[in-house]
């Protein structure tokens, strides 16, 4: 098919994004598979509604909506409390691991594995899993992060706040499993 | 500037959502705050790891190519 120079110069452009857009299908669909098939799907339709793209705008945010609301639609009836995460309350890995008398307490993360990190990313609700690629993996302005999920940015502040205590939730059980840190005296280790 | 209004801009400060006043009224506070400091250190670091753990995957560049295939 004889595609116009337009549409070429475009979707060479899209194309540049493809790395952010196939890292946040892997994250949100965890199988490289649909990663690939939600990308094709996203590419697809950006080109079909390449006209509503306003040119100087953030390309790689616009892609990240159309890919991401893709990904939603799959979702449509899921119940709200699947995807989203309850206030976790404050739980600061930084302060279990300051009582448990590991100084300096950063140094305990030099040995939590990169795959334990993914899958603790992965376990996170869809939700606040997306903000994380966004803002921490991908390096999005909360500006941009919320142009990418259609919400206002104390949305995403509020999240990823939420997300970062569930992460290091998670991190700290994988650290106390696997004896990085010893766990709490008093019980209190979360299951 | 006080340690709970510190804690309250961690997030984005490690985010590079301040604004420049707000920057350096955080660093002075860092400064002169060890507890702070560490908490820091500590988000940043979590931020980092986060990253270097999530970014290395990169599409395959089989996949690159039916894409370009079918879009251009
Ligand atoms: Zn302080
Ligand atoms: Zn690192």
């Amino acid at each position: 098919m004889a595609e116009s120079p337009a549409r070429t110069a475009f979707a060479e452009e899209a194309l540049t994004h493809l790395d952010t857009l196939y890292r946040g299908a892997l994250r949100l669909t965890r199988d490289p598979d649909q990663a690939q098939d939600l990308v094709q799907e996203a590419y697809l339709r950006a080109l079909r509604y390449q006209h509503s793209y306003q040119t100087g705008t953030n390309m790689k945010a616009w892609l990240f909506a159309i890919m991401r609301n893709l990904f939603w639609d799959r979702f449509k009836g899921t119940r709200k409390e699947d995807v989203s995460l309850d206030d976790v309350g404050d739980f600061v890995l930084f302060e279990k691991l300051r009582d448990e008398g590991a100084r300096p307490e950063a140094d305990v993360l030099d040995r939590i594995a990169a795959s334990e990190v993914v899958s603790a990313v992965e376990k996170l609700p869809p939700l606040h899993r997306e903000v994380v690629l966004l803002v921490d993996v991908e390096g999005f302005s909360y500006k941009d992060a919320a142009q990418a999920l259609g919400v206002p940015i104390g949305t995403v502040m509020s999240r990823l706040h939420r997300a970062r205590q569930q992460l290091q939730r998670s991190l700290y059980e994988y650290a106390v499993e696997s004896g990085i840190v010893r766990g709490s005296t008093n019980g209190a280790t979360p299951q | 500037m006080n340690c709970p209004d510190c804690k309250d801009k961690l997030d984005r400060f490690v985010d590079r959502e301040l604004n420049n006043t707000e920057v350096l009224e955080l660093q002075l506070h860092l400064e002169g705050c060890p507890e702070c400091s560490d908490q820091y250190e500590f988000q940043a670091h979590l931020k980092r790891l986060v990253k270097h753990s999530c970014d290395c995957d990169a599409a395959p560049a089989a996949f690159r190519e039916k894409l370009r295939q079918i879009l251009t």
